[in-house]
């Protein structure tokens, strides 16, 4: 059977004299993907994407790339390419020089190399009269790409970015965004993107690994990532969420009973396939994240419902977003279209309810 | 600023690096200053080294008398040379770094050029310059002035011209550079708060440029210290300063414990008298 | 105080001050250049004549001639090796953390302030004594060794302050183009720290070509054009001199400008 992943880390650890930065990272990259590293500051994904890259080496574990193992292996003779957050343009090239640059080094024909250089600016949507220029002289955005196109001349199997877009302004950041998702269905190699922005890696991203304190904390889709968390650091780290303390009362094969004083429900008894793996009798949180919340009117049937009062309204241009204080006492949050559903005021009391289906639960404890 | 990567020795790109300039200063700078200290227990004889291990040369220097007046004038030539050159440079040094701009470069190519031309050059057209029929005369008896009313050549006054006139820049450049890293928004401050401009710049500039006018003085110190030139040749020769005694002791008594010793004694003395302005005036700022 | 009047009087110091002091640089220089078309045999005011003639002499003196092939060999000698170790010293010095930074910072940067003479003195004691051992006479070779001394620090310090500005990020991304170790130096650091290297090498250049105090105590017999002039130096000697100095001004003032257009090239990068 064909090798289906490109990338192999198995167990890897990194070790900075007394402080562990990788702590047994084991993950699977396939072929053609775009998997996204993500995390806050100091999880290690940095430092894991350099070790994919050749720029630091393993403390213990190993990285095979293709089956190889890359032990040993500097960065200039890995089949892989980078493009550094800062972009790392040669400022004394022209942009033509900048691109061509990795096959120059192979000593490839300099009629073959003005080739590959048009055709990359084609792909990177550059317009020609910029080959002669330096790099200084393009805006941000072309900056980027021409760092893409040096990325990509040497047709590497993994291409890794290390947060590239974090220095950009959002409109910019949207544009580009878009930009490599294109670019990654249109040449097919493997991406492996760093990011802190959880957003962005759900919006590029097949796959999404999250990181925190140099462990793996969960690798999934996005979906995967975003309606069922494995924990409440993950559940918290994409904007809000609401995060209902719940006591798991019991478990078998078949789902979990539970209760909580912060809402009544239909039922109490939730399927095997809405609570994490890791959730035993004893204290756990109920997600419901804010968009699946609404307004139920007195006399409609609502799987979860309580009684609150609206204490803040936000609007952000077509949604709503609002907090709301139960008679529990818990602070909610809500996202609502902008007038779809029946519009709530500020100190209105409200009776809000979700539907079952859009409920998770998770363990209570983040790492 | 990037930070800085951690090397150890083993690692070849550091060692290749700095290996070289290690054994250069170690071998060619360092050794030979030990070498000195250890001649300094030597002694000569019929123009000959000769090792013996005494303190002859250390007790010849405290009993006479003659090398601590000369040690003292030496000490307070460049000390005069650096308040004057100090109080010369401060303007000029201000105003490159915070006006001038248009000419900012040319001035320092001026600079540049006259501080890299070569000492004796330079002392020789003093030398010209100030001569009984020399330049300054000439052009002042033009004027209508006295006949050889500038008469100060081979004196003490005309070594100190020297003396300023070769380390003046080392003041500009180091004035220069505190000035030109004061941080702008800082003046604005201060006029925001009332301060006219003249103000302004006494309250902020010149507090902020003391590194600049402390490092500036330290290095014409010590460099003052060590002249030979200007004395020798615009000063006649007759008030001889230390390095000029020191040369004497080598090339003309062929001493070299002698000489050596006088070399380390200048040295040390040099580096105490700046240790201790710097702890006085540190112990000022501290309220003592 | 009246700001209009307070903001004169500044600009009338300050403007004064630099032109005062532009002056006073260039007083001595100026005379010599003067001096050095005196027609007569001798170095006194008024002049007997103008004429180039002891630029002709100049030409024609051995030991000038000399002095000058002397000054020519030592000061590219003594630049090249002061620039190569110095540029490196550069590198450890602003990239690298290790054990002993601090004493190998003061131990490149302590020639600096040490006084010329004494450093010539302290070298020919120990050259002195090593040439007693092993039989080797003070000379060129030695005056280089004490150029490269003073010299090098002087190369680290220029040279440091363009790698400072330079990003160790575009040599990772030079490596990982499948740049070698070679190439990465060759075609990335190398031309980026050039406009500092090339800078410092001139500044090298003519801290050699005009030194006086190391090649007096080192040179042993062998003269170069500062010592040889400072033999020549009293109100007794030809014009031959300052001919020779106004020779020695010539290529010091272009290797200064010319190393001002790269200082100013390198800070656009």
């Amino acid at each position: 059977m064909p090798e289906a992943s490109i990338l192999d880390i198995a167990d890897v650890h990194k070790a900075y004299g007394g402080f562990a930065a990788l702590k047994g990272v084991s993950l699977a990259v396939n072929r053609g993907e775009f998997i996204a590293l993500v995390g806050p500051s100091g999880c290690g994904k940095t430092t894991l994407l350099k070790q994919i890259a050749g720029f630091e080496d393993v403390t213990s574990g190993a990285i095979h790339i293709e089956g190889l193992d890359m032990a040993g292996v500097p960065a200039a003779l890995r089949p892989t390419s980078m493009v550094f957050q800062k972009l790392a343009l040669f400022p004394h090239m022209t942009v033509a020089q900048n691109i061509s640059f990795p096959l120059k080094l192979r000593k490839v024909a300099p009629a073959d190399i003005a080739a590959r250089v048009h055709e990359m600016i084609r792909l990177m949507d550059l317009k020609p009269e910029y080959l002669t220029r330096f790099p200084k002289a393009l805006s941000g955005g072309e900056q980027q790409r021409v760092a893409l196109a040096r990325s990509m001349i040497s047709a590497p199997k993994l291409l890794l970015l290390d947060e590239p877009l974090s220095a950009l302004d959002v409109k910019l950041k949207k544009v580009l965004q878009a930009e490599l998702k294109r670019l990654h269905r249109s040449v097919g190699v493997t991406f492996v993107h760093v990011t802190h922005d959880l957003e962005e890696a759900m919006m590029l991203a097949d796959r999404i690994c999250v990181m925190r304190a140099g462990r793996i904390l969960q690798l999934g889709e996005p979906a995967d990532i975003y309606y069922r968390p494995a924990d409440p650091f993950i559940a918290g780290f994409i904007g809000d969420t609401n995060l209902f303390p719940i006591t798991v009362t019991f478990r078998d094969a078949s789902g979990i009973s539970w209760q909580s004083p912060h809402f009544t429900a239909i039922d109490t008894h939730l399927p095997h396939a809405m609570v994490a793996a890791d959730v035993s009798p004893g204290p756990a949180l109920m997600m419901v994240r804010p968009e699946l919340i609404r307004r139920y009117n007195e006399d409609e049937s609502a799987d979860f419902a309580l009684s609150a009062v609206i204490t803040e309204v936000f609007t952000k241009g077509g949604t709503v977003q609002y907090r709301a204080r139960s008679t529990q006492g818990f602070d909610l949050a809500i996202e609502l279209q902008g007038t779809s559903a029946l519009p709530m005021r500020l100190d209105e009391p409200v009776r809000l309810g979700w539907q079952k289906k859009d409920i998770w639960v998770l363990r209570q404890e983040a790492v | 600023m990037e930070p800085e990567i951690a090397r150890s020795w083993r690692d070849p790109e550091l060692l290749i690096k700095a290996l070289p300039s290690v054994l250069l200063q170690t071998t060619c700078f360092l050794a030979p200053l030990l070498m000195t200290f250890i001649l300094t227990f030597q002694r000569t004889r019929d123009f000959q080294l000769r090792w013996t291990w005494d303190l002859a040369t250390w007790i010849e220097i405290f009993s006479k008398p003659h090398y601590w007046t000369i040690l003292i004038h030496t000490l307070v030539m460049a000390s005069v040379c650096v308040v004057i050159c100090i109080l010369l440079a401060l303007p000029a040094a201000y105003g490159l770094a915070t006006r001038f701009k248009r000419i900012e470069n040319e001035i320092k190519i001026l600079i540049t050029f006259a501080f890299i031309t070569d000492a004796t050059l330079k002392t020789f057209g003093w030398v010209l310059f100030l001569d009984k029929k020399g330049g300054a005369n000439f052009m002042l008896s033009y004027l209508g002035f006295p006949p050889e009313m500038v008469a100060f050549l081979f004196t003490d006054w005309a070594t100190l011209l020297g003396m300023v006139y070769n380390l003046l820049p080392f003041a500009i450049f180091t004035i220069y550079l505190s000035i030109d890293s004061i941080d702008r928004s800082l003046i604005l401050a201060a006029q925001d708060a009332g301060a006219g401009k003249f103000r302004a710049h006494w309250e902020v500039t010149l507090p902020l440029c003391k590194p600049g006018i402390w490092a500036g003085s330290v290095l014409i110190f010590l460099l003052g210290v060590g002249v030979f030139l200007e004395p020798k040749v615009l000063g006649g020769g007759k008030s001889p300063m230390a390095a000029e005694l020191i040369r004497q002791t080598f090339e003309t008594r062929v001493n070299w414990p002698l000489g050596a010793a006088l070399t380390l004694v200048l040295m040390v003395v040099a580096v105490f008298v700046v240790l201790l302005i710097s702890r006085i005036s540190g112990m000022r700022r501290a309220g003592l | 105080m009246n700001h209009r009047l307070e903001a004169g009087l500044a600009t009338v110091l300050l403007y004064g001050a630099m032109a005062g002091v532009l002056i006073f640089f260039y007083v001595p220089i100026f005379t010599l250049i003067a001096f050095s078309f005196q027609e007569g045999r001798y170095l006194t005011l008024p002049f007997d004549g103008f004429s180039l003639k002891w630029y002709g002499e100049l030409f024609r003196s051995a030991p000038a001639l000399d002095a000058l092939w002397n000054s020519a060999l030592i000061a590219v000698a003594a630049t090249l090796f002061a620039t190569v170790i110095g540029s490196m010293a550069a590198i450890v010095a602003v990239r690298y953390r290790f054990n002993g930074k601090r004493m190998f910072l003061a131990l490149i940067g302590t020639p600096l302030a040490f006084p010329q003479l004494l450093l010539g003195i302290v070298l020919l004691l120990w050259f002195s004594v090593l040439g007693r051992w092993f039989g080797f006479n003070n000379g060129v070779v030695t005056a280089i060794i004490g150029h490269v001394v003073y010299i090098a620090p002087f190369v680290t310090v220029i040279v440091a302050v363009q790698v400072a500005s330079f990003d160790p990020v575009l040599e990772d991304a030079a490596r990982d183009c499948g740049a070698s170790i070679w190439e990465v130096y060759r075609y990335i650091t190398i031309p980026l720290l050039w406009p500092g290297i090339f800078s410092a090498a001139l500044f090298a250049f003519l801290l050699s070509w005009g030194n006086f105090y190391i090649t007096y105590s080192l040179a042993g017999s062998t003269r170069t054009l500062p010592t040889f002039i400072f033999s020549g130096i009293s109100i007794g000697s030809t014009p031959l001199y300052p001919a020779i100095a106004t020779i020695v001004f010539i290529p010091g003032i272009l290797l200064v400008m010319l190393a001002n257009r790269f200082r100013l090239r390198a800070q656009k990068l």
